[in-house]
């Protein structure tokens, strides 16, 4: 267990900047993404396996709680791609653009290009929750 | 500072070299498939929208089979991706050869029941309720 403090310790101390912060990020999406995404699968598979269930679930996803989860698993899905992508073609493609100046321009590009994505979606989202869970414009 | 010097490396073509070309690859694909199918069906359709009839949603959806393709190849990539990465993840904290290849067999298996009732769903279809 001292090699998970030594590691953990090293996320949080390591003065990597940009480089680090998206490392960091990209890892939290990641895993939060990975673990919906077990969730999900086997939620899915209830149609089949357990259809009473099923319904019981969508109207779990259908609470604010779960609304405001969901909006966050979003800017999950669109930075962990985003700078998945940045990764992906870095190392296949621009391995010289790994260096620090690259890196820190880069890094903040994704961000923006993430939160471009995301701000709509989330504005949506949340309008559609405030429309069915609160009675808001309209609802 | 503006210029790395790059070293030319030659990685043996074993696992872990299969493992992370894999992750890269898998990544052009996952981005049209898993933004696809959230800004469909999270921003879009939302989650409401299918809650009058949840399981009559699916059923619909299911009809086609473009769309069952396309979920099976969701499955298929982004969880496998998605472990893949999490065993990455855990090799920073686990280290001894024993210990690495418990998380190995442990997520192979992992991942392969989750696959597999997935993929059962997805090929029985919703359940008709009596």
């Amino acid at each position: 267990m001292s090699s998970l403090k030594t590691t953990m310790t090293g996320y949080a101390t390591y003065r990597g900047r940009e480089g680090q912060w998206a490392f960091l990020l990209h890892r939290l999406c990641g895993l939060g993404t990975g673990l919906f995404l077990t969730v999900h699968i086997v939620d899915t598979a209830l149609v089949y396996l357990a259809p009473k269930l099923y319904i019981e679930v969508i109207n779990l996803y259908q609470t604010t709680l779960f609304g405001i989860g969901e909006i966050f698993l979003i800017f999950c899905v669109f930075f962990h791609g985003v700078n998945g992508l940045r990764i992906a073609a870095f190392d296949l493609f621009r391995p010289q653009n790994w260096s620090i100046p690259v890196a820190r321009a880069s890094t903040r590009l994704t961000l923006i290009i993430s939160l471009v994505l995301w701000v709509p979606a989330a504005v949506w989202m949340a309008r559609n929750i405030l429309i069915h869970n609160f009675g808001l414009f309209g609802g | 500072m503006n210029q790395t010097n790059s070293l030319p490396v030659n990685p043996p073509a074993n696992y872990e070299t299969s493992a992370w070309k894999w992750m890269r690859y898998s990544a052009f694909l996952l981005i049209p498939l898993v933004w696809g199918h959230i800004i469909l069906q999270d921003v879009v359709v939302g989650v409401h929208a299918i809650g009058n009839d949840p399981l009559g949603y699916v059923a619909q959806r299911w009809a086609s089979y473009g769309w069952r393709i396309y979920d099976a190849l969701l499955l298929g990539f982004a969880f496998a991706h998605g472990v893949n990465g999490l065993r990455q993840v855990a090799q920073d904290v686990i280290h001894k050869p024993v210990a690495r290849k418990i998380l190995n067999w442990g997520l192979f298996f992992f991942w392969l029941v989750i696959t597999l009732v997935g993929a059962v769903a997805l090929i029985a279809g919703v359940r008709q309720m009596p």
